[in-house]
């Protein structure tokens, strides 16, 4: 009996490791990643090139994990094409979702993000559970992510016996974590839209690994699909400076083509992400508070204050 | 000569109303309410749009007594080009109201692709009007101001003023469900701040923007002419009218209720106008048919 995490290299997932070994509990790790290095894993690792390998269904048959945390999602970078995300995440994620089933694990928490929604100038703010998913007809480099979801949420209802938790996180950030986000706010200097600045959300490090153990452990409810965001809001220009950095202001026009072609060199962030620093995409969380009693540690100018503060490791 | 010039310029805000402001909203840690209101710019803002609204406008305000505390929302008529109208209407709430209240307007869909202004708006709390905001709002117990003419209100020509375009039912349904009273309201004198006097249909279509006005002074006199005129303005409050019924009835039924708020609107801009001959006269078109 025990809990199988994958993407567990991530710093995130090292955060709920170390909270699950905590309370005792046997840890396995998968992940297409070596661990980092100096990082001591608690319990079996496991390294496969691809989720969809034969492998994996291996590690299932060998260790008979009770929980699955599907934290392997790989992120929209231009270091990998298209195609390569879609198999990953996809794929790999129904694949982990129809061994999860056979191999007769009673609960499975699938980190999704809140991006599923897509930044759009027609949102209304407090988007909740319920609401189309628009990334994916918005941005087609966002369809793996969209899928990723609702491959999650297909599989809560075609396979009841096992409690599936779906969790739709807004900007999580920490000093440990290297996501775009936290990258971003801890530079110096941030590019920005000129005379856009939409409302974001963002909760700490050790409170959405606190989520995910609680969405992983908690008795009731044992399934649904949940947004998870932190405390209040900030604008983006008020989170770069409580995070000690300044804002670039780039006139929108020439953004995106200079990110577009700069993406090509893999730098600065993704083209299809730049929507998110226009237009407001604000979850609606008060279904998870409600649901497991939680409440973030953490408020958000702690959150964004911590980000490039000095108590963090480098990864 | 600094002092003098100091004098000039409009005068700060009275910190006790900072103070009663600041205790209205439901603040986070960084100082945004969860819909993007903050309250230290829409602060800064107030020092120079209380300029506007007592000494540019002299806005006289009535019956704003009878907004009721919680939730609730506010219906005024539209017009005058720029949403001037729903300024002076949440700038009478915050500054002639007692206590001061936080209003959110309802804006426009196509508003968050303006650059600046999209921003500054939705700090001073302004709202995409998406039926899904004016529920959350509602169920959070805020004070909204929607108009239901929309463009067709603000968009009208000179010879139009006050009279009350279509009305959506959307707003009715709404209060309906969130147990929210209507309280209408009227705005006499903004219809004359920008005396349209035709509409480019087929510019406001290329630029996809809902209409081009020409007013006397503008485009004519370029920047100057967008300067509004200093009519003064007078906002009526009516008594707040509690619908009770089913929020999914038939259409049929919703619009009797629809047609009463727009006639106790019209009665208020009547009022309004009847203090106001002035802004009657001024119309030549009116004197000619009488």
């Amino acid at each position: 009996m025990s809990v199988l995490i994958t993407g567990v290299s991530g710093a995130l997932a090292g955060i709920v490791t170390q909270r699950l070994l905590e309370d005792d509990q046997e840890v396995v790790g998968l992940d297409v990643r070596p661990l980092p290095m100096g990082r001591a894993f608690g319990g079996e690792f496991y390294r496969v090139r691809r989720y969809t390998q034969r492998r994996v269904a291996e590690v299932f048959r060998r260790h008979k994990p009770r929980i699955l945390i599907h934290l392997g999602r790989i992120r929209g970078t231009a270091l990998r094409s298209l195609n390569q995300r879609y198999n990953q995440n996809v794929l790999g994620t129904r694949h982990l979702l129809s061994l999860a089933a056979k191999h007769g694990v009673s609960r499975v928490v699938v980190l999704s993000t809140y991006h599923v929604y897509g930044a759009h100038q027609h949102n209304h703010l407090m988007i909740r559970e319920d609401a189309p998913l628009r990334a994916s007809q918005i941005y087609p480099e966002l369809t793996d992510a969209v899928e990723l979801d609702h491959a999650t949420t297909t599989f809560l209802w075609r396979h009841r016996s096992v409690g599936t938790v779906l969790l739709r996180p807004c900007n999580v950030i920490g000093p440990n974590l290297n996501n775009l986000m936290s990258r971003l706010l801890r530079s110096r200097s941030c590019p920005s839209l000129l005379g856009y600045d939409p409302i974001m959300q963002f909760i700490h490090q050790d409170d959405m690994a606190r989520a995910i153990v609680l969405a992983a452990t908690a008795k009731a409810p044992n399934f649904g699909v949940f947004n998870v965001a932190g405390e209040g809001v900030a604008s983006y220009s008020h989170a770069v400076r409580l995070a000690g950095g300044r804002t670039v202001p780039v006139p929108h026009v020439l953004a995106y083509p200079i990110v577009g072609a700069l993406a090509r060199w893999r730098l600065i962030f993704p083209q299809h992400l730049l929507d998110y620093f226009r237009y407001p995409c604000v979850i609606d969380d008060s279904e998870f508070r409600k649901a497991y009693g939680f409440e973030p540690e953490r408020t958000t100018v702690q959150a964004l204050e911590s980000v490039g503060g000095s108590a963090g490791i480098p990864r | 000569m600094l002092g003098s010039l100091r004098r000039l310029l409009p005068k700060p805000l009275d910190p006790k109303l900072r103070e009663e402001l600041r205790a209205s909203a439901k603040i986070g840690s960084a100082g945004f309410d969860t819909f993007g209101l903050h309250p230290a710019t829409l602060e800064r803002t107030l020092r120079w749009t209380q300029w506007i609204y007592r000494s540019y406008f002299r806005v006289e305000v009535e019956g704003i007594e009878k907004v009721p505390a919680g939730r609730v929302m506010l219906v005024p008529n539209h017009g005058g080009q720029l949403p001037l109208d729903g300024m002076l209407v949440a700038l009478a709430m915050v500054l002639d109201a007692k206590p001061p209240r936080f209003v959110r307007a309802m804006v426009e869909r196509w508003f968050p692709s303006l650059p600046f202004v999209s921003t500054l708006f939705v700090r001073c709390g302004q709202v995409v009007g998406d039926p899904e905001n004016c529920r959350n709002l509602l169920e959070r117990d805020e004070a909204i101001m929607v108009f239901p003419e929309g463009v067709r209100g603000s968009g009208k020509t000179w010879w139009h003023r006050y009279e009350l375009q279509e009305f959506g039912t959307g707003f009715v349904r709404l209060a309906m469900s969130t147990n929210s009273p209507i309280v209408p309201v009227a705005v006499v004198g903004a219809e004359e701040t920008y005396p349209s006097i035709y509409d480019i249909r087929w510019l406001a279509r290329l630029l996809k923007i809902p209409y081009v006005p020409i007013t006397p002074f503008w485009p004519l006199l370029g920047p100057l002419g967008a300067i509004p005129l200093p009519v003064p303005i007078a906002i009526k409050f009516g008594d707040p009218i509690h619908f009770t019924g089913d929020a999914d009835a038939s259409d049929h039924e919703i619009h009797e209720k629809v047609d009463l708020v727009k006639l106790r609107i019209g009665e208020l801009i009547e009022r309004g106008l009847d203090e106001r001959p002035w802004l009657r006269n001024l119309d030549p078109v009116a004197r000619w048919g009488k």
